[in-house]
């Protein structure tokens, strides 16, 4: 850590960086704009969402199309999450730099192979994406590609903070390393877990920690819980085996509360993407939060199914 | 982009057979298709409506988008209806738009809906009620489309500020001989109050310059006016200054729109210089305000109250007529692509024949691509 430091220190003291136009940067949601701002501290960032709404369902409201005209840069997720909004803000807000094919445009989904792409989907399989789950930023793999790729991207819009943005892309991997190597060995201890979850909103995470996402809430992939499949679920022989349900700060607590009591588990409210508690400020600190709380209840149930035998 | 392209392009030709591949790539150059179905069953024949009593289709819709190349999208709606036995096709939306032009210019060009007001720039099918409010039927047909070209500004302001003019053949509105019939100007601002709360307001002027030469033609077919069931597109009532103002208030917990929303919204519209033998007395005016509640991310209800007073053309004097409705609803959408709709209107008429109060059941749904909704 101190050698880390030192190196940091040593090489900002060799970094002159000259009188420069702030980088106005439109983000789709919170966890990009944390990227950014690790690369780019003193850009200009307008987040679009917060953990409190569903990134899938927003308007193309005035305030957005405001701030979608001064950017120079929007960074939303893609594979078709903002497809509902999106689309609509960049064409009312009608800036050249911000449209499809130009490098104003930073979808994180196309730097990555996502989870679940479909050769075929229609609609009564529910809200499913043909080109994957888009919910990648919470996959400790995924995000440093597209950290990367963001970094060249900004590179290119704005080539005169090179020095700056290659020296803060080191840092943060350095870290982000650290932190992936913590979250590997606590991993291990997580691993066969069972969570019943709501939507696949932590399924990228989930996965890389070995832990089984048994009861999805939803009937289908962006309907809301019904109270038919609700009690579905209720017979469901993989009930028995959660530890708990998990579900984000921006979905509908009842349905989890009802189920939960039902079988009497705990229901876990996390914030599914980066917010300005302090806990959870930026993506990192993100996943720490998500992974603490995941294994406070691994230790409270060690082993359900051992209890129930 | 081109390197994912070729990654995935690679692992279908390892993994499917040719047909597949080629199938996936004629996809990815494919316009956006989109159909929108709309059918109800009308229990009383209403004044000033364009749906007749029984069942019957709406507006069904077939659309395609796509970008042109890097600086042109497009769009081509075609609509269907069916008016006494007989299909009408028509064509909604036909045009061209800029992407890429400076200072947040952009130019529309083809067959379009007009941006005045609130509501009719918006597809029918993203409406909260069965129709449009009475005073929109009255004088823009519902909604206003037409051939012409539209220039749209955004101001380089803080808050959002939108600034447009367009210029229309005008033909849809009223007939005419003016090679520019119809233009229009029109301003919007906007923002939010807070994290739950945003607003959006507007003021739109239409200049109608074929208002005289219409009168007559008018005259035709006045003493039909009153049962008139809507198979013309163009509006009843036309004066050759028409002037919008809108308002729309929303709110939603947190911003969380999927969960809970509150949306009023309202317009006030005013026409005059009806035609050559009209005085500063006879204008048109009307007003609506909406409130609807979704409550549940599948479930919303809502009401609204509109009136308008017209001045219908009789040779060179008018005859008077008012309309108050007032509609309550309560809808159901499974997903974002179906939604039932029961509504009950209430009709007070004075001067129009077939007003009634109406129970309406209605369904609307849409398959392909979804275009996103705006505000």
């Amino acid at each position: 850590m101190d050698f880390k430091r030192l190196l940091s220190g040593v090489l900002l003291g060799l970094v002159i960086t000259p009188a420069q136009a702030t980088l106005n940067v439109f983000a789709c949601e919170p966890e990009w704009a944390s990227l950014v701002r690790a690369l780019v501290p003193d850009a200009d960032i307008h987040t679009a969402t917060t953990a409190m709404q569903d990134p899938h369902y927003i308007e193309a409201r005035p305030s957005l199309i405001a701030a979608m005209r001064r950017a120079d840069l929007a960074v939303c997720t893609g594979a078709s999450l903002e497809a509902g909004w999106l689309p609509a803000l960049i064409s009312r807000a009608s800036n050249q730099d911000v449209q499809p094919g130009k490098p104003g445009l930073f979808f994180a989904a196309e730097q990555v192979h996502l989870h679940q792409p479909h050769q075929h989907v229609d609609r009564s399989m529910g809200d499913v994406h043909p080109e994957g789950d888009p919910h990648i930023h919470l996959d400790p793999q995924r995000v440093p590609v597209i950290l990367n790729a963001l970094a060249d991207r900004i590179v290119d819009l704005a080539p005169e903070q090179t020095n700056g943005i290659r020296l803060r892309q080191q840092q943060w991997k350095v870290h982000w390393h650290l932190k992936t190597t913590q979250w590997r060995n606590t991993a291990r201890h997580l691993e066969g877990m069972s969570v019943g979850v709501q939507h696949s909103t932590f399924g990228y995470l989930l996965r890389w920690l070995g832990i089984d996402t048994a009861i999805d809430l939803e009937p289908k992939p962006g309907l809301p819980p019904s109270a038919s499949h609700l009690s579905n679920v209720l017979s469901d022989p993989a009930i028995p085996e959660l530890a708990l349900i998990l579900i984000a700060t921006y979905q509908d607590e009842r349905p989890a509360h009802w189920l939960a009591e039902k079988v009497d588990l705990p229901v876990e409210v996390l914030p599914s993407t980066v917010t300005n508690d302090a806990d959870t400020d930026h993506l990192a600190a993100l996943i720490s939060h998500i992974i603490g709380r995941l294994e406070h209840y691994r230790s409270q149930r060690p082993n359900e199914s051992a209890s129930n035998d | 982009m081109t390197h994912r392209y070729i990654g995935a392009s690679a692992l279908a030709l390892a993994l499917f057979p040719l047909a597949t591949i080629q199938a996936n790539q004629a996809n990815e150059l494919n316009p956006d298709v989109s159909v929108i179905l709309d059918g109800y069953y009308k229990q009383n024949q209403t004044a000033l409506s364009h749906r007749d009593q029984g069942f019957g289709l709406g507006h069904t819709e077939l659309s395609l988008s796509s970008p042109i190349d890097d600086l042109f999208e497009g769009r081509l709606t075609a609509v269907l209806e069916d008016h006494e036995g007989e299909t009408e096709l028509e064509l909604e939306e036909a045009f061209l738009q800029t992407t890429g032009m400076p200072y947040n210019l952009s130019v529309r060009g083809g067959r379009f809906l007009s941006q005045v007001g609130y509501l009719n720039s918006r597809h029918l099918h993203e409406d909260d009620f069965v129709e449009r409010p009475a005073v929109y039927r009255a004088l823009l047909g519902s909604h206003y489309f037409d051939d012409g070209l539209r220039l749209n500004l955004l101001l380089p302001t803080p808050f959002y500020w939108q600034i447009g003019a367009e210029a229309f053949d005008g033909g849809r509105l009223s007939e005419g001989d003016e090679d520019i019939g119809v233009y229009t100007v029109n301003t919007r601002v906007g923002g939010d109050l807070s994290r739950s709360q945003s607003w959006q307001a507007g003021f739109s002027y239409l200049n109608n310059r074929q208002t005289h030469s219409e009168a007559h033609e008018e005259h035709d077919d006045h003493d039909h006016k009153g049962d008139h069931s809507g198979h013309s597109h163009g509006a009843g009532y036309t004066g050759e200054n028409l002037y919008i103002t809108d308002l729309v208030w929303k709110w939603a917990p947190g911003g969380n729109n999927r969960q809970q929303q509150l949306t009023l919204s309202g317009e006030y519209l005013y026409a005059d210089n009806l035609n050559e033998h009209a005085t500063s007395d006879d204008v048109h005016e009307g007003w609506y305000a909406s409130a609807v509640y979704q409550f549940a991310p599948q479930w919303s209800t809502g009401a609204r109250y509109g009136q308008v007073e017209l001045q219908d053309a009789h040779g060179d004097h008018f005859h008077h007529q008012e309309l108050k409705e007032t509609d309550v609803m309560l809808a159901w959408s499974r997903s974002h692509f179906s939604t039932v709709r029961l509504q009950y209107t209430h009709q007070e008429a004075e001067g129009f024949e077939q007003a009634d109060n109406t129970v309406m059941l209605q369904y609307v749904m849409s398959f392909g691509a979804h275009g996103a909704h705006g505000f």
